[in-house]
């Protein structure tokens, strides 16, 4: 349900005026206007739709009656940026009710809340306390305004101005490369993997698998092969004697690195 | 005009750039080298009377117009970037004063190295491709494509696109290539003659007075006489410096050596700036270079001099000297041939095969420098950083002239290290902060980096030589008043531990600004580089202080169950970062890891967007500050 302006009072009856007055300010006709009496009693919720009332008048007797939940339920039906009014007599009493109401009302989320001198017709003094809804609704965003900073300017010297070196591409270039088509990835000598390979060839390559030396191929060295002894250069991949200097077969291979280490 | 410090010792270089093909390569891995090489080795066999194979980091672009033939042979890296080598060169065709008509009369020729198994596949040679169009530049041929994923990898490619340059050049100009047919003639002998020749003298026949006995001297004389160091200018003889203070900075329980060393010169002041590096000549292993000596049948006590050919003519000898400068033989070989540390190149390998006399070692030597053959080239030689002695020792029936070892030996290299002191504090030594290399191959064989490795095993109590060179380096020192943010991990707060100390010592006389320091390593008990020092100058009214407005913040990588890096500690302290940038500070960055800038850049542009700045200005502003002189960084490998 909805209206184009809703008053809202504790009393049981409300002046005609009342309505008037608030339909003038909302800029709607007299019947147009909802209005709710005894809203103490209404148990809790107003009969309308999220955001479907244009703008609220309470005229609350009681400053009491303008309970959170009431407040909450004003600011529930009201539509974005909708204003309310909520007038109150003055009490007799040495207590600020507008203070009272202007918290209400800011606890329950209203903006722009504001206090009015107190003007009525009646003889009667009220206080009226002018707020209204945010602009914003659930689920709306806005940009923070960022305390933009500029950057101190920098002189340059125009000698030194280059040309975009990416404008000197053309749309060829840009295009994926066509890779020449050669055989399925295995390790092989002659095909490397990519630099950032993923598919594992990369630490298949790394890892080419090497024979342990035992203490026999130490001390006395033999190749069936006839390459082992003669250097890294004619050594097979999986060869124990990679990684160590040429040998003569027969004689103990030696471990310790080369001569060329420097003398500490 | 006179020739630039990069091409001294080549006359010919100055004298006609009209009649010479001038090869330039970028590599990353050598491949784009070799691939260069032989770019030049076809064209001296057609004849082509002036050849020169140049790194692009050699020559100075301003001075393209002036070619008249060159070829151009780029590597792509693996994210579509060109070398660390043509970084330079590069920026410099960027620009946009060039004009369209800058390489007007320039006949050029690119051939790129790449993968295709990447997205962006040879960029770097297309791109230059492009630009040298753009700058009036004459193509000869169509770009050729290099590719790795070929089977015969990037030959598959260069061997048809050489035949048809020169095939074209001829077509042009037949008298850069007089002998154009010899270059695929299948009759002719492929090794042709080495480019250098050797004057032997005995030592009673040598010349009284060509000898020379003052050390540096020596040094001086030997690199310069040295062909493969033709492109590598010393600039003068070296400081010889004496070291006396070999510290180990870090635990002995850490697996990371890394030393302090002091170096001061017993007979006169030093003179250096904060920021510059020193480069060291390191001492080869005596006995390694006996066996060399021994393993190539030579004479030690020999004397020699060296002259390099081009083309048929002898050239006139280094700049240097117009006599004729003779030198021992061994001292030669030690100081100007590296034999126990860097690896040589594929050509090498080619040319042993025609010394080698058993049959299974040439054959394998011929696989070696074959397309086939490269990828377990690469494992055997690359991959286990072998020796020229190891290799000379596997292949036992190879015995190759001493002209020949000469040229393809790979040149003894200077080391380059940041000085880590300031003159105001220390006037006369050199401090400097170095890690010892060493590494475990696939082989489990170790190396060891041959200049850290002396250096560390020198003892301060005796007599010791070390040969240096101050250079500029790439990290400006900054004035007084300029507020610093420095970033040095691990052995990359060598420089800044010069910075701090010159700032530490100019805020005794006169206004300065603060300094904020990130350090990184791994555990604060291991390995936390001059801890003393930093803590030190962050008390009190120290310039790292919090008083002063700086900042000393660490980052212990392995101290805690997750990784903490110095961009977490950027991050962390970004209002502070902020601030000095906006108040005009400079950045530094150093290390020796190749991910840790792009990581601290990545850090300092997220300070940026935390504030509301777009990403891309964040990172154009960047580029800025490194334009104007307020962004640097070095690092090394």
């Amino acid at each position: 349900m909805s209206a184009a302006a809703l008053v809202v009072t504790d009393e049981v009856a409300l002046p005609i005026r009342a309505v008037g007055d608030l339909a003038a300010a909302a800029d709607v006709s007299r019947e147009e206007v909802a209005v709710i009496t005894q809203c103490a009693a209404l148990g809790g919720k107003l009969p309308f739709d999220d955001g479907s009332v244009g703008a609220v008048l309470a005229v609350i007797k009681n400053v009491e009656s303008l309970r959170e939940q009431l407040v909450a339920e004003i600011n529930r039906v009201l539509k974005a940026g909708g204003r309310v009014l909520v007038q109150s007599p003055a009490s007799s009493s040495s207590q600020k009710p507008n203070t009272d109401i202007e918290r209400k009302l800011l606890m329950g989320g209203f903006v722009e809340v504001q206090a009015s001198a107190a003007t009525s017709q009646d003889t009667l003094q009220s206080v009226t306390v002018k707020a209204k809804k945010a602009n914003w609704s659930m689920g709306s965003s806005f940009p923070l305004k960022k305390a933009t900073r500029a950057l101190p300017k920098i002189e340059i010297n125009d000698d030194s101005e280059l040309i975009d070196e990416d404008s000197l591409l053309t749309e060829e270039d840009l295009k994926k490369p066509q890779l020449p088509v050669v055989g399925d990835c295995e390790v092989s000598a002659t095909r490397k993997a990519c630099k950032n390979c993923s598919c594992g060839r990369a630490e298949a390559e790394a890892k080419v698998e090497k024979l342990e030396l035992t203490a026999e191929q130490i001390n006395n060295p033999q190749s069936a092969c006839g390459s082992c002894n003669l250097g890294d250069a004619f050594r097979c991949g999986t060869c124990p004697y990679r990684g160590l200097p040429p040998f003569k077969p027969g004689e103990k291979v030696s471990l310790a690195g080369n001569f060329l280490a420097a003398d500490i | 005009m006179a020739p630039s410090s990069a091409e001294a010792g080549s006359s010919a270089a100055a004298a006609s750039a009209s009649g010479r093909l001038l090869v330039l390569y970028a590599s990353q891995t050598g491949n784009a080298m070799d691939a260069a090489e032989r770019v030049g080795r076809e064209a001296e066999r057609g004849g082509c009377p002036a050849v020169d194979v140049l790194s692009m980091d050699s020559f100075d672009p301003g001075r393209l117009p002036s070619e008249r033939f060159v070829v151009f042979v780029v590597s792509t890296t693996g994210q579509g970037d060109p070398p660390d080598s043509m970084k330079v060169f590069w920026r410099y065709l960027l620009r946009k004063d060039l004009g369209a008509q800058w390489l007007e009369g320039v006949h050029r020729a690119v051939f790129g190295l790449g993968d295709s198994g990447y997205q962006k596949y040879n960029f770097a040679a297309k791109k230059l491709d492009r630009r040298l169009s753009h700058l009036g530049a004459e193509r000869v041929v169509e770009i050729g494509l290099g590719d790795d994923q070929h089977p015969s990898g990037y030959e598959g490619a260069l061997d048809p696109w050489l035949l048809s340059l020169w095939k074209s050049l001829n077509e042009t100009n037949p008298s850069l290539l007089p002998r154009v047919s010899d270059i695929n003639d299948p009759n002719l002998s492929i090794l042709g003659n080495p480019k250098v020749h050797v004057i032997y003298y005995s030592s009673n026949e040598v010349p009284r007075d060509s000898i020379v006995s003052e050390p540096n001297k020596i040094i001086n004389n030997a690199r310069s006489m040295s062909p493969a160091l033709q492109f590598h200018d010393d600039g003068g003889p070296p400081c010889m410096l004496q070291m006396v203070t070999n510290q180990r900075l870090t635990k002995e329980s850490s697996d990371r050596d890394v030393r302090h060393f002091e170096l001061e010169d017993p007979s006169s002041a030093i003179s250096y700036k904060v920021g510059n590096t020193l480069e060291i000549l390191p001492s080869q292993n005596q006995s390694a270079v006996d066996a060399f000596i021994e393993r190539c049948n030579l004479d030690p006590d020999y004397y020699v001099t060296i002259q390099a050919k081009t083309g048929d003519k002898i050239s006139k000898g280094s700049l240097v000297s117009s006599q004729m400068d003779c030198i021992k033989l061994k001292t030669f070989v030690a100081l100007t041939m590296d034999i126990a540390s860097a690896s040589p190149r594929r050509y090498f390998f080619e040319v042993m095969s025609f010394f080698a006399t058993a049959e299974h070692e040439k054959a394998r030597l011929q696989y070696f420098s074959s397309p086939e053959g490269r990828d377990d080239l690469y494992r055997y030689n690359q991959k286990e950083g072998r020796t020229v002695l190891e290799v000379l020792e596997e292949f036992p029936s190879v015995q190759m002239p001493f002209e020949w070892l000469v040229q393809l030996t790979p040149p003894l290299k200077k080391r380059a290290f940041s000085i880590s002191s300031s003159p105001l504090a220390h006037p006369n030594q050199i401090h400097l902060t170095a890690s010892v290399v060493s590494w475990l191959t696939p082989f489990k064989r170790t190396r060891h980096g041959l200049c850290s490795t002396w250096l560390a095993g020198l003892n301060p109590s005796k007599d010791n030589i070390i040969p240096c060179w101050i250079r500029q380096g790439s990290l400006p020192p900054p004035r007084a008043l300029v507020p610093l943010v420095l970033i040095g991990p691990g052995t990359g707060c060598a420089p800044f531990r010069a910075f701090v100390e010159e700032r530490a010592a100019q805020a005794a006389t006169e206004p300065t600004a603060p300094i904020l320091f990130f350090f990184g390593c791994r555990n604060q008990d291991n390995d936390f580089l001059y801890k003393d020092f930093w803590l030190t100058h962050a008390q009190d009214d120290g310039v790292l202080s919090s008083k002063k407005g700086g900042g000393l913040f660490v980052a212990f990588s392995r101290d805690q169950p997750q990784k903490v890096y110095v961009q977490h500690k950027i991050k962390e302290q970004s209002a502070r970062v902020w601030n000095l940038l906006l108040s005009g500070a400079a950045v530094y960055i150093a290390g020796s890891s190749t991910k840790m800038p792009a990581d601290v850049t990545d850090a300092l542009e997220v300070i940026c967007k935390e504030r509301g700045v777009k990403k891309e200005d964040a990172s154009k502003w960047l580029k800025d500050l490194e334009k104007v002189g307020r962004f640097h960084i070095e690092t090394w490998s």
